[in-house]
């Protein structure tokens, strides 16, 4: 059973690395979307995993998707050097602050980290001279010069980045505190877990691999715009995908992101206008008949079906 | 080492917690010996489970010290007083639905102690076995309320403290189950361990405990040994009201 999980894995792996060798330009094009908000799912899945909802996704998102291009455009620091600084950036601003807001829980955090992506868009459009106000700022060329199977190389690397930090956040110690946290915060303080520590690391490494996912973006499209790159879209589609792959889980996010970014693409070529609503309606009735997404009732239907079989 | 040693292990001196203008502990002397089953008591309201959230961290007291192995820990959070080795249950059981009973257990094995994933399961399971709680491995939801109450005294005793605070771990048992867990009690004083039981069920108290504290009002009314508090004139009118 076990053998069987790595061979599929190893063999999604390399599908996944071989894909631009039997894909033309759009396919690859679409791909870059799905790792990127794939990597956004995963990202605030991790913190969801403490029972702490972040509208934070767009803001940290935008943060490093700013600080890589205005890096590269005051300095000439090499691009990939950039996204690892928009991933830094986004670290230390979401450290700083998390131990200033992560007093506060559920709706109260929810609300702050929401703020904190409107803060973060209006300062953007009101320091022109760094940031370039409304109309942001061009880098002169997008990384790789545009060569479709880097860029999708790099954004998978990316996504594999944020899919092995996930892993780590679910074998070890990371996740029985997050889990005990999320269960009852009173049982965790209680059995020794520093509750405040955990919750500030937790949003600090989730936050950086925002930031460093918005780096990439920025590198990969060339630009930076406040309405653009702040868009709530990097804020409700990660989420939409967590909740309808199954939450609390790096496959969940995963398989959410795959499905939905395939299915979003297809509708948006069949219904350019109403593609939203139509997924938004999927994500709707998904979450009413399966409220741990579809991992989640796999899951159940695989520990009922093998409890039938050893049991009786 | 003698089993009722006169060393103090945990005291508490003038401890109070006011919410707002309620006032839930007024200035509590309280002292734990080392090896000793003390049964805490009192009627609704009196300040017991406030009492044991202000002595684990869970609330930081208005006024008042403690005092845990000579040494004031008054204002420590929760999560380092477990470690210090201050353990406690809750009066509401509250299992971690989302991890079976094995790794319930590991949470206080992890935290309370810094053991690594293996040494934690490996202390885990010797805790569940030493408890009597049997496959250990199934989900919390599968568990009966017996067991649900050996898990939460064994997410506390993983920790190996020092003291341990029990609230109402036997209420809602049948009395051979009650039998098994104050049976279990006597077994984790052998290990040295000091407990204080908080308990409505007076033949509990009176079996199990040495000495007992009776609060009301958030104050100490009497202690001693249980046959002369619960002739204790205030004692009675605590518990059955004025008019007697």
């Amino acid at each position: 059973m076990r053998h069987l999980r790595y061979v599929a894995l190893a063999a999604a792996l390399t599908a996944a690395i071989l894909f631009p060798f039997y894909s033309g330009l759009y396919l690859r094009q679409v791909a870059i979307i799905i790792l990127i908000y794939m990597g956004l799912a995963l990202s605030w899945d991790m913190l969801l995993r403490s029972g702490q909802l972040s509208f934070g996704i767009s803001g940290f998102f935008g943060l490093g998707a700013y600080a890589a291009v205005l890096l590269q455009l005051n300095t000439g620091t090499p691009p990939l050097v950039t996204i690892l600084f928009g991933g830094v950036v986004a670290f230390v601003v979401a450290f700083l602050l998390g131990i200033a807001v992560l007093r506060l829980r559920g709706m109260y955090f929810a609300i702050v980290t929401l703020a904190l992506s409107t803060i973060f868009m209006v300062v953007a459009k009101n320091l022109p001279s760094l940031t370039g106000g409304v109309a942001g700022k061009m880098l002169p060329s997008v990384v790789f010069g545009g060569d479709s199977v880097k860029t999708y190389w790099l954004a998978l690397g990316v996504a594999l980045l944020t899919v092995l930090a996930s892993e780590l956040f679910q074998r070890t110690r990371v996740f029985y505190a997050l889990t005990s946290i999320r269960d009852n915060e009173l049982v965790a303080k209680s059995s020794g877990v520093d509750v405040f520590r955990y919750l500030v690391l937790a949003f600090a490494v989730t936050s950086a691999l925002q930031g460093l996912i918005g780096g990439t973006y920025a590198q990969i499209y060339g630009f930076v715009a406040p309405e653009e790159t702040f868009s709530f879209t990097f804020l409700l589609l990660p989420m939409a995908m967590a909740l309808l792959g199954g939450v609390y889980s790096t496959e969940g996010p995963v398989l959410g992101a795959l499905l939905l970014g395939a299915l979003g693409e297809y509708l948006k070529l069949h219904l350019p206008y109403g593609h939203r609503l139509v997924y938004g309606v999927i994500v709707v009735i998904v979450m009413l008949g399966m409220p741990r997404g579809i991992v989640g009732a796999v899951r159940t239907l695989a520990w009922r079906v093998g409890r039938k079989g050893g049991g009786r | 080492m003698s089993r009722n040693g006169e060393r103090i292990v945990l005291e508490t001196q003038d401890l109070a917690k006011n919410f707002g203008g309620l006032v839930a502990l007024n200035g509590v002397n309280f002292s734990l010996r080392q090896g000793e089953i003390l049964g805490l008591i009192g009627p609704n309201g009196a300040g017991k489970t406030t009492f044991i959230n202000v002595v684990s961290g869970v609330y930081m007291p208005s006024r008042g010290r403690v005092i845990f192995q000579g040494k004031d820990v008054t204002f420590l959070p929760a999560h380092v007083k477990c470690r210090l080795g201050i353990a406690r249950t809750f009066q509401l059981i509250h299992p971690l639905t989302d991890l079976n009973a094995l790794q319930n257990i590991m949470v206080g094995a992890i935290f309370g102690r810094g053991l690594g994933l293996r040494e934690a399961q490996r202390e885990a399971l010797a805790v569940a076995d030493f408890l009597g709680l049997r496959d250990p491995g199934r989900p919390v939801s599968e568990l009966t309320a017996l067991e649900v109450k050996k898990l939460e005294i064994a997410r506390a005793l993983v920790t190996r403290p020092t003291v341990l605070f029990l609230d109402e771990a036997m209420a809602g048992l049948n009395i051979d189950e009650t039998e098994e867990v104050m049976g279990t009690v006597r077994r984790i004083r052998e290990e040295g361990v000091a407990l204080c039981v908080v308990e409505h069920v007076m033949h509990v108290i009176s079996k199990l405990t040495e000495r007992v504290v009776v609060l009301d009002g958030g104050r100490v009314i009497a202690e001693g040994p249980y046959e002369e508090v619960a002739n204790d004139e205030r004692v009675i009118k605590a518990y059955l009201g004025e008019e007697g």
